[in-house]
């Protein structure tokens, strides 16, 4: 047997199976930008400057994404991390085949479905049940597929007696539910996923999980894309890391996200990066606004570097169009990968709302902040009791805690080490 | 080389449901929900009536002219409008383009597709008043009404292929759509909408008959006015018409179809 045969063996070997789910051949993609005097095409400005391919040919191009290379075997799941502009977004929307690589070669087999943006095309006049057949018909389920699998679809978002009031009378999260409901219900073979899981609840983030449990189980593919890192690491055996177009790294998930969240820690350490991986998100009905979230350090100083074990405060500047009778402010704390390390607000530390109106200013005082030695991420609220957010801003800051001596976890407490009986330190 | 063609077709489901949506959503607002559709031609129809019988002398050579006018307008009307859409759908469906797989031939038919359900919804009321025309002795009605509905196959493919061409470049050329308004504004007065071609002078007539609308316009009034078959040479103009619209239509489309998503 020769050399180029044993070369091809390795392929072979588990394509003898299946070919791969995914094949992404040295892609590049560049995005057309059109200099300023043509922001906006006009066939006059064609006719007058000639027409033909001169005037729909770009001024400049921007790379989205340069000789990206991989493949996905059937089965696989693989998550897909980077920062923002990275061209995640990119390589999702070539893989669904919306747009063509400029050049190189993106091949899938079988059945497909993309869940860009959950809900999207939903149209708000409409019924929920007219929604899910047309979403359904995007997805490429057939109508008798689509009559078939109504109740189950219905059943896993959880909107029966909505099924048939207008969209525009959902709430967001009952909208996202059904969009997710309907293309997990769509039987495909490969499944693209885009961030998704940051929007909805807990309970509906986690039977989104489940399903990809079962996605797995049953062999399917699956791509995600997310912000997550902790979720890639946990549920990916792979992860590819996208920097600026390239694939900085592609391999086991939990060595491809140690390895950027270590370039986000040096960024971050810089200063470069504000706010890396998590767009700000901020939703909340706009009756009452968070202006601004000052951290302060034991002294008062303005930083987003603190010392474990010092007094800190936060600083929530608020301001109310309309007196407000109904409120509570919140704060949380995350590390950078996404796990909750404190949660707290107004409300349940036992403070009840009288008036909020104009500017307020609000200080939460900590006075020995015991977080381990890391980054970490702020996310600050101003919301009506019981949740209803006026304005709820996640990762709206990020601080690096530093400390004399390193320690794992998220917790760093004041400490004493004893020891008695046949133990002894040196002194 | 009709890829776009065969795609329409093959994605002719979710069409069908799109152009539902596209109504119900137009209609379900309103009080009378679907009776709109109805409302607006009868209202039309009742104007033309009014107006011709006691304001402008009425054409001697077409009686009821009411009607006459009522069945070509409502032709030209599928027409323009389902072309200004096209023009448009592009740039309403964008979400749609950019987070779906969806293949984009589907938004110039549904635009069609809607306009021609606004056709098909407005015919009764043009049967209607044909059918009472006729009990008033005003027409006489007959059996090249039947021909009816293959005028309006080759129309819609015709208008089918237009919107393909239309829809593609519009994502190009921001101003396409007021040049398309402009252009229909003109070819309504040099295609027979208002008139019949026997009332253009003899010498005019061969630049008329150069507009393909004109065979469009014609073997309509021939066949739901006039109850007269279709001339032979208007049948042709009406397939070369159609072909030669779907091909260039498909062609552009075909050409363009990569950049709409990115670009829209």
């Amino acid at each position: 047997m020769g050399r180029a045969d044993g070369g091809n063996r390795v392929t072979r070997g588990r394509g003898h199976a299946e070919a791969p789910a995914i094949s992404v051949e040295n892609v590049t993609k560049l995005y057309r930008r059109y200099g300023r005097k043509r922001a906006v095409g006009s066939l006059k400005s064609a006719l007058l400057t000639g027409l033909g391919t001169r005037a729909l040919s770009p001024d400049a191009a921007v790379p989205a994404l340069t000789e990206v290379s991989f493949q996905v075997a059937a089965g696989e799941t693989v998550g897909v991390v980077g920062a923002n502009g990275s061209g995640k977004s990119t390589l999702l929307r070539l893989l669904a085949g919306i747009v063509r690589p400029t050049s190189g070669r993106v091949e899938l087999r079988g059945r497909l479905a993309a869940l860009l943006d959950l809900g999207a095309g939903f149209h708000p006049e409409i019924s929920g049940r007219e929604n899910l057949e047309i979403s359904g018909l995007l997805l490429g389920m057939s109508r008798g597929e689509i009559a078939a699998r109504l109740p189950e679809i219905v059943r896993f978002a959880g909107i029966e007696e909505f099924l048939d009031a207008p969209v525009k009378t959902y709430s967001s999260g009952m909208a996202v539910r059904l969009g997710f409901a309907i293309a997990a219900h769509s039987d495909p073979d490969v499944l693209l996923v885009d961030e998704v899981l940051a929007v909805g609840d807990a309970a509906f983030a986690h039977r989104c999980l489940e399903k990809f449990s079962e996605f797995e189980r049953a062999g399917k593919t699956l791509v995600f894309v997310s912000h997550d890192l902790s979720l890639v690491s946990a549920r990916c055996r792979r992860a590819i890391w996208l920097d600026h177009g390239r694939v900085a790294s592609d391999g086991p998930a939990e060595e491809t996200v140690a390895l950027y969240r270590e370039r986000v820690a040096r960024e971050e350490g810089q200063g470069r990066l504000e706010v890396a991986g998590a767009p700000t998100a901020r939703i909340g009905s706009g009756r009452a606004v968070l202006e601004s979230v000052r951290l302060r350090d034991g002294e008062g100083r303005e930083t987003r570097r603190l010392r474990s074990g010092q007094a800190a405060s936060i600083e929530l500047v608020v301001r109310a169009p309309e007196r407000l009778s109904d409120f509570a402010f919140g704060v949380g704390i995350a590390t950078v990968a996404g796990s909750p390390v404190l949660g707290i607000n107004t409300e349940a530390d036992g403070l009840r709302p009288e008036e909020l109106s104009g500017e307020a200013h609000v200080v939460l005082e900590i006075p020995a902040l015991d977080l381990a030695p890391g980054l970490y991420s702020l996310d600050a609220a101003v919301h009506a009791q019981g949740g209803a957010p006026y304005d709820y801003r996640r990762d709206l800051l990020r601080f690096e805690v530093t400390a004399e001596r390193a320690s794992l976890g998220v917790w760093s407490p004041k400490r004493r080490w004893r020891g008695e009986g046949g133990v002894r330190w040196k002194p | 080389m009709m890829e776009p063609l065969a795609r329409t077709l093959r994605q002719r489901a979710l069409i069908v449901a799109l152009t539902r949506r596209e109504l119900a959503a137009r209609y379900r607002g309103g009080v009378l929900g679907f009776l709109w559709s109805l409302v607006n031609p009868l209202l039309l129809l009742a104007v033309y009536a009014v107006v011709f019988r006691f304001v402008f002398a009425p054409r001697a050579d077409v009686r009821p002219y009411a009607l006459f006018l009522f069945a070509g307008v409502l032709a030209w009307g599928f027409v323009s409008s389902a072309l200004i859409d096209s023009s448009e759908t592009f740039r309403n469906n964008g979400p749609l383009l950019r987070k779906t797989t969806v293949a984009p031939e589907v938004f110039p038919a549904v635009a069609v597709g809607a306009r021609l359900a606004h056709l098909l919804l407005a015919l009764p009321v043009l049967a209607a008043a044909t059918v009472f025309a006729a009990a008033r002795g005003s027409i006489v009605a007959g059996a090249a009404v039947l021909e009816l509905p293959l005028v309006l196959l080759l129309l819609v493919l015709t208008v089918f292929g237009l919107a393909l061409a239309i829809s593609a470049l519009a994502v190009h050329f921001r101003d396409l759509r007021d040049l398309v308004g402009n252009l229909l504004t003109l070819a309504f007065f040099v295609t027979p909408v208002l008139y019949p071609v026997e009332a253009v002078p003899e010498r005019l007539r061969p630049f008329l008959r150069a507009n393909p609308f004109a065979a469009f316009l014609t073997a309509i009034h021939d066949s739901a006015f006039f109850f007269r078959p279709v001339a032979a040479v208007d049948w042709l103009w009406m397939v070369a018409t159609a072909a030669a619209c779907l091909s260039i239509g498909c062609a552009v489309f075909e050409r363009l179809r990569d950049s709409i998503a990115e670009e829209s």
